[in-house]
């Protein structure tokens, strides 16, 4: 059977294929070489100065028995486990908060934004470096407040905490997918649901939530696949450390490819990663099935 | 009474958010022990020397030197990014095309992939091809629609258009280029200054591609020269020195999104990733 | 060929000035070097950059037709630039290299360009024959040594001073400062597990004193028993746990991951001594006020036995194998090594110069004084070993610092982690070496 192409009159099916051609050449040059390369190598030893010693699926065995690795994904797995969920909560309740018709709400709207626009700039690492050490801004402010200072970089919880706490503070990019779908919520709902007599919370678990189910789903889509590569922040705040409680999986690949210079090991973990961020998005994606509508 | 509470809630919040960056200022101006001692941002006295201390660095280039070296990636490279990603974004809203369908799902794959697994082999590429230490490998990448999310949120805004436009154009005589061009393209301007800002404050923001691929210092951006400073050693080494220059090296990203804030929150709200 | 001439275009960019090709008109320096642009890279604190980019200028204004592009930054992170470099076949002409990269990425010898061609530019007969075979990798000369450097013990004196203290001079001195500076919250001495990995340094040189075992040998062989392992780190336990040094969870708390020469604490002196190469000491020596910072006795045990101690050459320079110039790469790096004007600009920020007619020019000119020099009469004076590059390796450096991480945090106990680390260094050697 001949498919048949829903194209404007006159309009010729290649035309489509031109203007995704800066696409096209970009997948297969800047994605598919380097992935492919990447499988390849993974398949071998590699020093990067000597030529690569292909050894199958050595490095896949190696990571069974190498507690680093092991570490590192313990370590991804709950960074992502502690930071999603708490990055959702707190960018859909600023949303809610947000959402209200009142005065200057768009002075608010764009200071909860600046922090996330700042990424991991090293000027804001250098900052939050600063913020959490022993006699840092943080512990004047518990001071401040009468509790006790924390020891921040000495305990592997806290020290996870700081990433956290600076994740959590660049929340606006999730606020405002989140803000932009409450947007799209007619009023009308709401005035009906409060003529039938429900409560703003009762009208919040009823209307709002259901609503916005799709837009938590792609949120939390995205945050999961940023956490689970997370690396500039304890690259450059922790070190991964104490005790490799921040060592996370991107970490320990820039680790094994630049540092120890086991560049097979290291597209071999690459590898992993892509894999394991595949299989918790899945894993959200089953979890979730009966709460979404397709898309 | 609700009003003040929300207020109250928002003000809040706002100083949370913004207290980290008041006090990156505050402090940029204060002996070492002050930082140390007080949490309240406005220095005791206020001497604005440091500033033009931080903007000597040790290489015998100002600070100005390296502003240029970003904004000759960042121009480039915020010009590369729109033009290729409105092309890709028109052709796979507006047109039918063999294989649609498993481009459309490779695309969407792209957005997903880790980025590290990239580097090296990239880095071979652009050996192999002689530019490395050029901005070539930085600068280049998006005139091929590197960046899945701008095309993502163009095909958003895309659709948003009623096709009947291109149509009555199209039966006025335009080709597609031209409807592009003159009907598409202006309905999408606050997207269009989405993805320059974008572009301006990762181009900002990163650290590691530079790192790799540009070895002279001369053509350090700012991220890097930020680096080679906090590891400095300077004479009597003062802390406010480094976080002065921590505060220059944000100052454009924060201006840039402060100018374009309007017509960037519509275009990333109106188009937005969202459902 | 094509990557000749894309070269050769950059050169041109680089040097607007001579763009006319090799036949208009330029005079060669000395009639046989060719007009070219070449890259040197380096790493290090301000002291040297500032030094060596001065240096670079006055061969700039002697050989307008021999551009030099400098490449430099902080130590972290450096390795794994050149690294990159070297996989890549980008690397400069001209390099300072580490001692360990001669085995990480010129196992055969092969990996940087062979220095015994090069002698009509490169004098190599300032140097003596045993500081000039660190550079050999496989009977090929890889890089020469720039200086020869050990660890040293450096003290802030007002510090001290406040105490009445001596400079310790034995291990139990250095404990029983622990006591003493304890009762004000102040510390006699820092070592850190960052990538310096002072605290295990320390803790071999007591055991190597002690045993007299070197911990790695010279071609990579673990010299250190289980026990010896067992022994090193209770002995930085006991560092701890006599007060003479933070712990390691007290130092992450108060600086995080940030440099000890850029923490309140050293620069306060509140954190009153350091353990540091002679020829990077001057990043120390700057934080502080001017003549602040002063070198400290090697340590000996209680009977005088001060053996253990261990030098290095601090620093060497290569040329890359890939270099289209190693003639002019070699009269630069001659110029570096050898020439008088240079190392007066120079003057010992990569310490004590090796070559004779650097150290000579110095020494006229009175500027041999100063920490670095301190420290390697110090030297001088003992009877020292020769660091092994294997024990400078990464993946090494990696070992150490998690057992003694883990020792503590009583994460294990100092058997428990000295077994772990004599397996995984016994492997990693094994495989590394073939």
């Amino acid at each position: 059977m001949k498919k048949k192409y829903r194209n404007p009159v006159g309009v010729c099916k290649y035309s489509g294929l031109l203007f995704i051609t800066p696409f096209l050449a970009g997948f297969l040059l800047f994605t598919l070489y380097p992935f492919a390369s990447s499988f390849i190598l993974g398949l071998t030893e590699y020093d990067g100065i000597r030529q690569p010693e292909f050894t199958g699926f050595g490095n896949f065995r190696k990571m069974l028995g190498d507690s680093s690795f092991l570490n590192a994904a313990a370590v991804t797995l709950k960074y992502t486990a502690v930071l999603v969920p708490l990055k959702l909560i707190f960018s859909l309740l600023a949303a809610l908060t947000l959402n209200m018709e009142i005065k200057g709400m768009g002075v608010y709207r764009t200071i909860f934004y600046i922090p996330s626009i700042l990424g991991s700039n090293l000027a804001v690492v250098i900052m939050w470096q600063f913020l959490f050490t022993s006699d840092g801004l943080v512990n004047q402010l518990l001071e401040l407040c009468g509790l006790a200072p924390v020891g921040w970089y000495g305990d592997s919880a806290h020290a996870m905490g700081i990433i956290v706490l600076l994740r959590l503070w660049e929340f606006g990019s999730a606020m405002i997918i989140f803000l932009n779908a409450l947007r799209d919520i007619p009023c009308e709902y709401y005035e009906a649901a409060k003529v039938d007599g429900c409560g703003k919370i009762r009208s919040f678990f009823s209307i709002t939530l259901p609503l916005l189910r799709n837009v938590i789903f792609l949120n939390l889509i995205l945050q999961i696949i940023a956490a689970m590569q997370e690396f500039n922040a304890p690259y450059m705040i922790t070190g991964g450390g104490p005790l490799k409680g921040t060592y996370t999986l991107g970490m320990l690949i820039y680790d094994e490819m630049f540092k120890y210079r086991e560049m097979g090991y290291a597209n071999a973990l690459s590898w992993v990663m892509f894999t394991l961020i595949a299989a918790v998005v899945a894993a959200a994606f089953g979890f979730t099935k009966r709460h979404r509508e397709d898309i | 009474m609700k009003k003040a509470a929300a207020y109250l809630l928002l003000t809040l919040g706002a100083a949370v958010m913004i207290y980290p960056l008041l006090w990156l200022a505050g402090a940029s101006l204060k002996s070492n022990d002050e930082i140390f001692s007080s949490p309240w941002f406005m220095p005791e006295s206020l001497d604005l020397s440091v500033y033009a201390r931080a903007w000597q660095t040790v290489t015998g280039h100002t600070m100005g030197h390296y502003f240029l070296n970003t904004f000759a990636i960042i121009i480039p490279k915020t010009l590369f990014a729109v033009v290729s990603s409105v092309l890709t974004a028109y052709g796979f809203s507006r047109f039918d095309f063999p294989f649609k369908r498993l481009f459309y799902a490779l695309f969407m794959g792209t957005m997903f992939m880790p980025a590290i697994v990239t580097i090296m082999p990239m880095y071979l590429m652009w050996s192999r091809l002689g530019v490395l230490d050029t901005y070539i490998p930085l600068t280049v990448p998006a005139l091929f629609a590197a960046e899945g999310s701008f095309v993502f949120m163009l095909i958003r805004f895309f659709s948003g258009v009623p096709k009947e436009f291109d149509e009555a154009a199209r039966i006025d005589g335009c080709n597609s280029v031209q409807i592009l061009v003159h009907i598409l393209v202006p309905c999408v301007r606050p997207v269009i200054v989405s993805i320059s800002v974008f572009t301006f404050l990762w181009t900002m923001n990163d650290f590691l591609t530079p790192l790799i691929m540009i070895s002279s210092v001369e053509k350090y951006p700012l991220s890097l020269i930020l680096r080679l400073s906090a590891d400095s050693t300077g004479n009597g080494y003062e802390q406010c020195k480094i976080l002065a220059m921590s505060v220059i090296g944000l100052i454009p990203s924060i201006a840039v999104f402060g100018l374009a804030q309007k017509k960037f929150i519509s275009g990333i709200t109106a188009g937005g990733l969202s459902g | 060929m094509k990557k000749y001439i894309l070269t050769a275009a950059a050169g041109c960019l680089a040097s607007l000035s001579a763009c006319g090709g090799n036949s208009a008109g330029f005079t060669p320096p000395d009639g046989t070097l060719d007009k070219c642009t070449l890259r040197f890279s380096w790493w290090g604190g301000d002291d040297r950059h500032e030094a060596t980019l001065n240096a670079i200028e006055l061969w700039n204004s002697k050989h307008p037709d021999i551009t030099i592009v400098p490449e430099y930054g902080g130590w972290d992170g450096w390795t794994e630039k050149v690294g990159t470099q070297l996989s890549g076949g980008t690397e400069p002409d001209i390099m300072q290299i580490n001692y360990d990269w001669l085995i990480s990425f010129s196992s055969d010898g092969k990996g940087f360009y062979d220095l015994e061609l090069l002698t009509d530019y490169l004098d190599l007969t300032q140097f003596d024959r045993d500081v000039l075979s660190f550079g050999e990798v496989g009977g090929v000369l890889n890089g020469v040594t720039v200086s020869v450097s050990g660890r040293g013990l450096f003290y802030n004196s007002e510090t001290y001073k406040h105490f009445g203290a001596e400079y310790p001079k034995t291990w139990s001195e250095l404990i029983n400062l622990g006591e003493k500076f304890h009762k004000e919250d102040i510390y006699p001495l820092d070592v850190d597990i960052q990538s310096g990995g002072t605290a295990w340094y320390l803790a071999v040189v007591y055991v190597q004193q002690q045993t007299g075992r070197q911990f790695i040998t010279i071609d990579g062989e673990l010299g250190f028993t289980e026990d010896d392992i067992k022994e090193a780190l209770d002995f930085y336990k006991k560092l701890e746990d006599g007060h003479v040094i933070r712990t390691i969870d007290m130092r992450t708390d108060e600086d995080g991951t940030a440099a000890l020469y850029q923490s309140p604490e050293f620069i306060d002196g509140r954190v009153a001594g350091v353990l540091e190469w002679g020829s990077s000491v001057g990043k120390y020596e700057m934080t502080l006020s001017e003549g602040v910072l002063e070198a400290g006795p090697m340590l000996s045990d209680d009977s005088g036995k001060s053996g253990g101690w261990m030098i290095k050459p601090s620093l060497l320079y290569a040329i890359s194998r890939n270099t289209k110039n190693p003639d002019e790469a070699a009269a630069f790096m001659d110029f570096m090594l050898n020439d008088t004007e240079a190392a007066s600009l120079l003057g010992t920020t990569r310490g004590i110069p090796a070559s004779r007619t650097a150290e000579e020019s110095l020494e006229k000119s009175g500027r041999l004084t100063g920490l670095a020099q301190e420290n390697d009469a110090l030297l001088e004076q003992l009877d020292t070993m020769t660091i092994s590059p294997y024990m400078e390796l990464a993946q090494m450096k990696e070992y150490y610092n998690s057992a003694i991480e883990k020792v503590s945090y009583n994460a294990a106990d100092s058997a428990e982690a000295a077994h772990e680390m004599y397996v995984s260094i016994t492997e990693y050697l094994e495989r590394i070496r073939k």
